[in-house]
């Protein structure tokens, strides 16, 4: 960084070059626009990643929509709401925490992100409360569909889902689920079912994985923070990785409604 | 969307319009907390929305209107949270461009589907139902995954060939 100075002092520049601007660059401004633009485009490869799983849910939608509107029974749309709520929260506090960086308040932008990154973990729990149950409905997609390592039958003595696997031939075949919906209601789904929740798993836990990766960088950010890395001049790292976080909200807002609420109701 | 005027508080006076960039401090759009909460208050009372929505069957269109409400949603996140609207406009061309390809790979997906063949519940090749003709690939139909699923089932027998 030393000989940065020295070239900046060399170039004749109206103003000093400051210590995080990179040699390659000639201004802030530009530097900044730069990592914007670059950020940009990374979120632009991102949506085409989730592009692929959003393709196959159109066309398994598609091709099986009675399936979908009986297994969408299974998803519990007061969790889901909850965890839009926690994700839109914690986007307007990732928002709030590029403001504060930007007016130049330290100690707020530190308590903004760690705000932010509870919400994460609120959203992380409240998603293993939901796998799980689906686990021990037996709803786990692949070979594990209906299997009775991961359905138990009985939970808080009453019955909420039963593996037929392997009963009698003749009234259900074999791999079919019968369970016990988010409505209430005893649902029997066939085998080709495990295709629905086969997507929920993949779209919703290649999310969670977003979640983790955000939450990391936003602590990353944070700890930079602490040590007074950022200032109104400086402050990049926080604008992109709010914007990483935001783009984890973006592709939950399209996620909830097409797996939680698209359907006929009961 | 992205070079109109606007009316929110500013920490260096101004800014959207291309300016001179003298090696000064970089400028930015910057809204006031409150506008911020508002902007949060709009996306909760859409989340409300279509959850209530979702208790109403309306055949069809319910794609349509979910999909509505998440994208107005989506908009709100991108134009404020994430700063578009006040940005560079070659970002939210970045940005958009990513649904741009997204629509051509789902269409051309679609139309790929369309156009391949159907598994043959008698003989299991895949055909088009149109013509007969044997087609490559094909996604299995509705009713043909329903006959495969239902000659399985007298092969699990007495029951005891699975646990």
């Amino acid at each position: 960084m030393a000989n940065v100075t020295e070239t900046a002092d060399a170039k004749d520049h109206a103003h000093a070059h400051p210590d995080f601007l990179q040699h390659h660059f000639d201004t802030p401004t530009q530097q900044f626009n730069a990592s914007k633009l670059g950020m940009w485009v990374f979120i632009t490869t991102e949506i085409l990643m989730f592009g692929g799983l959003f393709c196959a849910y159109a066309i398994w939608r598609g091709l099986e929509p009675d399936i979908f509107d009986q297994s969408h029974h299974f998803l519990n749309k007061i969790m889901g709401a909850t965890n839009t709520i926690v994700l839109l929260f914690s986007s307007l506090t990732a928002a709030l925490a590029v403001r504060s960086a930007q007016v130049g308040k330290r100690n707020l932008t530190s308590i903004y992100l760690v705000i932010t990154i509870l919400c994460a973990g609120v959203f992380l729990v409240v998603k293993y409360f939901e796998y799980t149950h689906k686990f021990h409905l037996g709803l786990l997609p692949g070979h594990c569909f209906g299997h009775p390592w991961f359905s138990a039958s009985i939970q808080n003595g009453q019955e909420i889902g039963t593996c037929v696997r392997g009963a009698d031939p003749a009234t259900v075949m074999p791999e079919w689920v019968k369970a016990v919906d988010e409505g209430g209601k005893l649902q029997v789904l066939p085998p080709r079912a495990n295709m629905f929740f086969g997507l929920y798993f993949i779209m919703t836990g290649l999310h969670g994985l977003h979640v983790v990766v955000g939450m990391s960088i936003l602590a990353w950010v944070l700890v930079k923070n602490m040590k007074g890395k950022f200032s109104p001049q400086y402050f990049t790292p926080v604008d992109l990785g709010a914007l990483y976080w935001h783009l984890v909200d973006l592709v939950w807002i399209y996620l909830f409604p097409l797996l939680y609420l698209v359907g006929k109701p009961e | 969307m992205s070079t109109s005027e606007h009316a929110h508080e500013h920490a260096h006076g101004h800014d959207d319009h291309e300016e001179e960039d003298t090696g000064g401090p970089v400028h930015v759009h910057i809204a006031s907390t409150g506008f911020y909460w508002g902007i949060f208050a709009a996306l909760i009372c859409l989340t409300i929305l279509t959850v209530k929505v979702s208790y109403y069957d309306f055949g069809s269109a319910n794609i349509v209107i979910a999909l509505l409400i998440a994208t107005m949603k989506a908009s709100l996140v991108a134009a404020f949270f994430m700063h578009l609207r006040h940005d560079k406009l070659f970002n939210t061309l970045a940005f958009l461009a990513a649904f741009l390809f997204l629509g051509i790979f789902i269409l051309l997906t679609y139309d790929d589907l369309g156009n391949r063949g159907r598994v043959d519940p008698a003989y299991g090749g895949t055909v088009i139902p149109q013509t007969g003709l044997v087609a490559p690939g094909g996604a299995p139909s509705t009713s043909a995954t329903q006959d495969d699923s239902q000659e399985e089932a007298p092969k699990a027998g007495g029951g005891e060939k699975k646990e």
